[in-house]
């Protein structure tokens, strides 16, 4: 079998296409709109076809309808009258007979094919070289902010992909039989369903598509660690860079959002059953819309005056803007979800008073405990840890001050200690509050920092310094107790240990001083206790961490379910949800289960009094 | 300091000092606020016994090898600063102690093998050093995995 010269061609590329035998043109312009007309005889019948004239899914137009699967008798050239039926090749996928025209690619003229069987896209391209043509569009980069610019502001820093981005990139999709994206997606989006349709222009239905499986797709679109997730294991990823799973699904959730599609579903509490929700980060608002979809009542209870957790307070405008989750949880309110603000569970109200009053309870309380590294003059003024300074600064708004009256953490010369995603958003935040010179201290080299390669690539092209392979060891103080800087010692990694995993280790009489006027540590977080000194039936491991059944996220107490960060410690806003949506279907379940069995009680009893 | 003249002095002291180690941790258990926090010092107080019961078996067997391995330090102790021991300890706080006990008895012994009289000694005492620094290696890896994860 003879195939088309790819090398010239491009996905979505227009085809000039010509009659082998007159050389006359298919092609008509008529307004802008392209298109490739060939006449054919269909059951003794001749008619005109109208066929797609670019390199994509072959939309077919007849002026006599075709049954689905019908093979054409023949196709003419509507100049010449030749038949264009090919005597040497037919049809790679289902052996039908093929016409031949002359495409004109590259300034060479090559044969392309077409398939005599409707609803047959082959057109003189194997599979695999379909797949070669598709390699060949670049991986779209989004338009972001100039860097220059963005360090004097808040704003975000991707713009997003603008539709045409999108449909382009939809397009490298391979559409994989067996796709591995899916299961790389912690909430098993149906992702090869949602390019499609972009690349139809459906975006509508797109975001219905990811919604069924995730309720803030603009926000994972945004904050999900994508790379080591889905586009991770992406099959186009082999052989070019992956899809852009993540930009497509913010773009589609933008799009959605803007256009002022969302569709909020109505619920009426159809379950008399009464679920409370501790924490409204993603994995309490996950729990609380899957239950509310079911019906249940559903209520949040909030320690804060602010809804979203680690979404609101934690990570920064320019990376998540807040309209956006408001945007979301808003959507959860119009569900029927109900919010306590300002109400701390633990001092407040215990777990065991809200199961006097609820059907189920959820825990999601993350770890919001900051953790401080212990070394001398650590508790010397202006070093923060990192959840106080961006608390202050997202949350109460310093960076809006004096419109809202928190005043801003001041420091010319600012060290952040640590390297992962909140590391990145102090610093980058540290810059952007003013600072002259922010630099990040870390004990591990660059291959080992565990923030997503996006966060370092913003944080360097804005000016942060980085201090790779050394540790702070001790904070020097000014006469008044402030830091003025910090001793520290330069590592190399060691050798492999038994895990695998290179520790650093210092090298002696490396020390040396890192000046400073403010320090942030941002070397992890843990489980804030207050919630359980109230609850000691409820199991925990050493970590303070709460024990759970893994299948169905239960606690030692019955009908308390938790997820998120307070039962793995810090990790992703994707997993957190993930926690929710296994805890939202056990509770389902034994509800159903507990409701069942007292409607078959009462039943007894009736018949018993009967 | 006490004089050690023999092998088996030394391994009676080294014993008894796995011995108070073990004596440490258990009353730390029995008075920890949480259960989650007994199981962590019920954890190393076994890992003490299990020292304990090797030393004696080397006392028993006069089997104790030195071997050219070098136990890699990590020095995360070194620079922390000495944390309280009280009964609502962190788990942080326990393996900062616990590191630091064991960072002692490593130096204790090192020292104990520059000041030996005789090679054998030096030996038996450089031999429990290396045991204490891989006891030390096994909380700072701990630590290192789980206190300073950096997300
Ligand atoms: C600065 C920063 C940047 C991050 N960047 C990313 C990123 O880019 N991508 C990513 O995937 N993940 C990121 N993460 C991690 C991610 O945000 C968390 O894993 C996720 O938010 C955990 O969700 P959660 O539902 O468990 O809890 P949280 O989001 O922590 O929410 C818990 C909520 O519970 C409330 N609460 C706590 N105690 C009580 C109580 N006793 N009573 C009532 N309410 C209570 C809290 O106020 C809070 O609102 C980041 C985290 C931080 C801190
Ligand atoms: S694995 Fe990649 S190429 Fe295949 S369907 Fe998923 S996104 Fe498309």
């Amino acid at each position: 079998m003879v195939l088309n010269d790819v090398k010239y061609l491009k996905y979505k590329t227009y085809l000039q296409t010509y009659c082998p035998y007159c050389k006359v043109s298919f092609n008509v312009e008529k307004n802008d709109l392209k298109q490739l007309k060939l006449n054919a005889i269909y059951k003794n019948q001749e008619l005109q076809l109208t066929l797609s004239p670019y390199l994509d899914v072959f939309d077919v137009e007849s002026s006599i309808p075709l049954e689905k699967d019908s093979i054409l008798d023949d196709l003419i050239c509507p100049h010449c009258g030749k038949s264009l039926i090919s005597k040497q090749i037919s049809c790679g996928e289902c052996n039908s007979h093929v016409g031949e025209v002359i495409i004109s690619a590259a300034s060479k003229l090559i044969p392309f094919y077409i398939c005599l069987k409707h609803g047959c896209e082959w057109h003189g391209l194997s599979k695999s070289d379909e797949r070669k043509i598709k390699l060949k569009i670049p991986r779209q980069t989004m338009p972001e902010q100039d860097q220059t610019l963005r360090v004097h502001n808040y704003e975000e820093v991707p713009y997003g992909y603008t539709t045409e981005l999108a449909m382009l990139e939809a397009g490298r999709c391979l559409q994989c039989k067996n796709p591995k994206c899916v299961a790389g997606c912690p909430v098993n989006i149906d992702i090869p369903s949602f390019i499609e349709l972009i690349t139809h222009e459906t975006l509508n239905e797109a975001a219905k598509k990811i919604k069924e499986r995730n309720v803030l797709p603009s926000i994972c679109g945004r904050v999900c660690p994508q790379e080591n997730q889905c586009e991770e294991v992406c099959i186009l990823g082999i052989k070019d860079k992956p899809v852009a799973i993540g930009r497509l699904e913010r773009f589609v959730a933008d799009y959605e959002r803007k256009m002022e599609l969302v569709e909020v579903p109505v619920i009426s509490e159809t379950i008399p059953q009464k679920i409370a929700i501790i924490g409204s980060g993603p994995s309490g608002l996950t729990v609380a819309a899957d239950m509310r979809k079911h019906g249940y009542s559903v209520t949040i209870y909030e320690a804060l005056h602010e809804t979203g957790g680690v979404l609101t307070y934690g990570i920064p405008e320019f990376r998540l803007p807040k309209s956006i989750v408001q945007f979301e949880i808003n959507y959860l309110k119009e569900m029927g979800v109900r919010f306590e603000l300002n109400h701390v569970i633990g001092p407040l109200i215990t777990i065991d008073e809200l199961l006097d009053n609820y059907d189920a309870v959820f825990i999601g309380v993350g770890a919001g405990l900051p953790r401080f590294m212990n070394i001398e003059g650590e508790s010397l003024g202006n070093i923060f840890s990192s959840n106080e300074y961006l608390t202050r600064m997202n949350l109460m708004k310093a960076y809006k001050f004096p419109e809202y009256d928190t005043p801003k953490p001041r420091g010319n010369k600012i060290a952040v200690i640590g390297g992962g995603n909140v590391a990145m958003d102090c610093a980058r935040t540290a810059i952007r509050n003013g600072a002259e010179e922010v630099t990040i201290v870390y004990r591990r080299s660059r291959h080992e920092l565990p923030a997503r390669q996006e966060e370092v690539h913003h944080a360097e092209q804005e000016g942060i310094k980085f201090k790779l392979l050394t540790s702070p060891i001790k904070y020097i103080g000014t006469d008044s107790y402030a830091v003025k800087g910090m001793e520290c010692i330069q590592m190399k990694l060691g050798e492999p240990d038994d895990s695998g995993r290179r520790r650093p280790v210092p090298i002696e009489n490396s020390n040396f001083i890192i000046e400073c006027d403010m320090a942030i540590v941002a070397i992890g977080t843990g489980p804030n206790p207050i919630i359980f000194n109230s609850s000691p039936k409820l199991k925990r491991n050493k970590w303070g961490y709460i024990n759970v059944n893994p299948e169905t996220n239960e606690t030692s107490m019955e009908f308390v379910y938790a997820g998120g960060d307070i039962v793995t410690g810090s990790a992703t806003v994707i997993e957190a949800m993930g926690a929710g949506r296994i805890a939202a279907n056990a509770m389902h379940e034994k509800l159903q289960k507990k409701l069942n069995h007292a409607k078959k009680q009462k039943g007894k009893k009736k018949q018993i009094a009967k | 300091m006490k004089e050690f003249t023999s092998a088996d002095d030394i391994l009676d002291f080294a014993i008894d000092a796995e011995q108070q180690a073990v004596n440490f941790y258990t009353r730390l258990a029995k008075n920890a606020k949480t259960e989650d926090m007994r199981e962590v010092f019920q954890q190393f107080a076994k890992e003490e016994i299990r020292h304990k019961t090797r030393l004696t078996s080397i006392k028993e067997t006069r089997l104790f090898t030195l071997s050219k391995e070098k136990v890699a330090d990590l020095k995360i102790g070194d620079y922390l600063v000495t944390v309280q021991v009280t009964d609502d300890m962190s788990y942080q706080d326990a393996l900062i102690v616990a590191m630091k006990r064991e960072k002692a008895a490593y130096k204790l012994y090192n020292n104990l093998a520059a000041k030996s009289p005789t090679d054998d000694l030096r030996k038996v005492f450089l031999s429990l050093a290396q045991e204490e620094a891989k006891h030390k290696l096994r909380f700072e890896v701990e630590y290192d995995e789980h206190i300073l994860s950096e997300n």
